[in-house]
């Protein structure tokens, strides 16, 4: 069964655009990445999933219970780590920290140390005093202390210190070993190269691909660099060929195909370097947004 | 429970406040009143005043030279007050949770956007009892010096019964405000807005005959003290239209905020 089915999701606010015809499913124990630039509708799909918000059209379950009619029962078993965190100012950190855990029917007291051990945070501290950064570590305790079955992370690494992005993934990884699903949502590539399984890719509110992230890179580009002596970019013109460049003797281009037919091309010729590489995900990402 | 409680919390300082410009009133006032208790002097420039004034002050119905005539002159203060208060206590428990974006905390946690309501109108709720209670009790210290007899007791009680039940009207107008407006930073000021309007309707509505039909629309006209003292009981079709408000303004505040879009 999938923890995350999708179907035909849509929302508009008003008039304007917050997702289209999204479907997809996510399967128990995978890490989904969800990447797309800002304004693509990736916090529309999470706010959709824990029904803060409600569909145009369409509709999406979550451990197979619709998200509209059972919110409240899906939630027990979900952790959530907003891109930008907002607390009750006044309170303290272990005074909000003890509230988040009295809506769950667990002792998470024991957890709620370890967590905080791990990511260094100051219980005693008022909110209101916390830096942006802090803030989000304790967005990470009150996320996880209920040890909950699926996890949304939303943009989770913004405003955390390299050392911090760094514990984070470790926690997130030994989460997902324990069988912790985890949706997570990114515009950065990297992150997501790390840590993720499959991916999906958002485009102005619509999927434009959902691949497992080796097949991503493996079958689809090579990212080839040809550098010889007189070399006739116009040989090239193979059908699979995109993005080609030459710069000072040097030939890029990607290709999608059977690789065979570029190295008959290349054999050809006197090169004095050839590289074939997988292209970043960076590379493959920016292909779809062109 | 926790929310309720944490709502109680998070609404005790505004609760103090309110209490203590209620007490300060109150004090300010008997002082006041020494001036012309059993005074004919008073009785008799208060009688030379146009009745127009009298009327809109709603003075023509007192004599206020006595403590009940007194108290019957202040209710609508603490009636405003009240209002205010409460209307203030339901709209802002439901919209700062918007407007300081905690929404995406406190509705991610798993309870329904009932329930969520349901806590949050009985802190309210708490806070508006406190506030009569005060308000009450610091009445009957006040004027105990002027030794005042069954018939200022009688009619307090039925004051500050009075002003419970116009404060469960502003709370549940106040919550349904909350609860429905895409200007969420507006439903408090709004909620005001109304309580001021509906005041000056009681006024007019006292003053033109031809108007008095617009005492249905003001709830300052279903507990009007001069009435309350000359019937000394409340009256049962404004009571009745008292519940209908408050049942409809409820109902309304839970199916809006169960359907609608959460503001982030």
């Amino acid at each position: 069964m999938s923890i995350i089915e999708i179907s035909n999701l849509t929302k508009y606010y008003g008039k304007s655009r917050g997702i289209i015809d999204v479907s997809l499913n996510v399967e128990e124990g995978e890490i989904f990445g969800f990447i797309g630039p800002n304004g693509a509708g990736k916090s529309t799909t999470i706010r959709l999933l824990l029904s803060l918000i409600h569909p145009t059209s369409g509709s999406a379950r979550v451990f197979g219970k619709d998200v509209t009619a059972h919110g409240p029962e899906i939630r027990k078993d979900i952790g959530y780590l907003p891109s930008e965190v907002y607390y009750y100012e006044g309170m303290k950190v272990i005074d909000l920290l003890k509230y988040s855990a009295s809506f769950y029917d667990c002792d998470c007291t024991q957890r709620m140390k370890e967590l905080s051990e791990i990511m260094e945070l100051e219980m005693n501290r008022r909110i209101s005093d916390l830096s942006y950064g802090n803030k989000k570590k304790v967005g990470i305790v009150q996320g996880l202390l209920h040890s909950p079955r699926l996890l949304f992370l939303d943009e989770p690494t913004a405003g955390l210190d390299p050392l911090m992005q760094h514990k984070f993934f470790d926690l997130i990884r030994l989460e997902n070993k324990r069988g912790v699903t985890v949706f997570f949502s990114s515009h950065i590539l990297g992150e997501v190269q790390r840590l993720c399984n499959r991916v999906g890719i958002i485009r102005e509110g619509k999927i434009a691909e959902i691949s497992d992230i080796r097949t991503l890179q493996k079958n689809n580009y090579k990212k080839v660099r040809v550098t010889a002596e007189g070399l006739d970019a116009a040989a090239f013109d193979l059908p699979g060929i995109s993005n080609l460049t030459v710069d000072d003797g040097t030939l890029h281009f990607f290709f999608k195909g059977d690789i065979n037919a570029v190295l008959q091309k290349i054999s050809g010729i006197q090169v004095t370097d050839v590289t074939i590489e997988e292209p970043t995900l960076e590379e493959i990402f920016m292909h779809y947004y062109e | 429970m926790n929310i309720f409680l944490r709502e109680l919390k998070a609404n005790f300082k505004s609760l103090i406040i309110w209490s203590v410009i209620v007490i300060l009133l109150i004090f300010m006032a008997v002082t006041k009143f020494s001036a012309f208790a059993s005074d004919p002097e008073t009785a008799k420039m208060l009688d030379s005043m146009p009745q127009p004034l009298l009327k809109a002050l709603n003075m023509h119905a007192f004599n206020l030279t006595t403590v009940e005539g007194f108290y019957g002159i202040m209710f609508i203060y603490f009636a405003l007050m009240a209002a205010i208060a409460a209307a203030m206590w339901g709209s802002d428990m439901i919209s700062k949770e918007e407007r300081d974006k905690t929404v995406e905390f406190s509705l991610v946690l798993p309870v329904s956007r009932s329930r969520v309501i349901t806590a949050k109108a009985l802190a309210a709720l708490v806070n508006c009892v406190a506030f009569v209670l005060i308000t009450w009790g610091v009445s009957l210290v006040a004027v105990q010096s002027y030794n005042p007899g069954k018939t200022f007791y009688d009619f307090l009680t039925l004051e500050m019964l009075s002003m419970f039940l116009l404060e469960l009207i502003f709370l549940a107008l106040g919550l349904l405000l909350g609860c429905a407006m895409k200007q969420y930073k507006l439903a408090g000021s709004t909620a005001v807005g109304i309580i001021l309007v509906t005041y000056f309707m009681s006024i007019i509505s006292s003053m033109q005959e031809n108007l008095d039909f617009l005492k249905y629309f003001t709830p300052f006209k279903y507990y009007d003290a001069g009435e309350l003292f000359r019937k000394n009981s409340l009256d049962g079709g404004f009571l009745l239209l008292t519940a209908v408000i408050i049942l409809v303004c409820l109902a309304g505040s839970y199916w809006i905020y169960n359907k609608r879009d959460l503001y982030i």
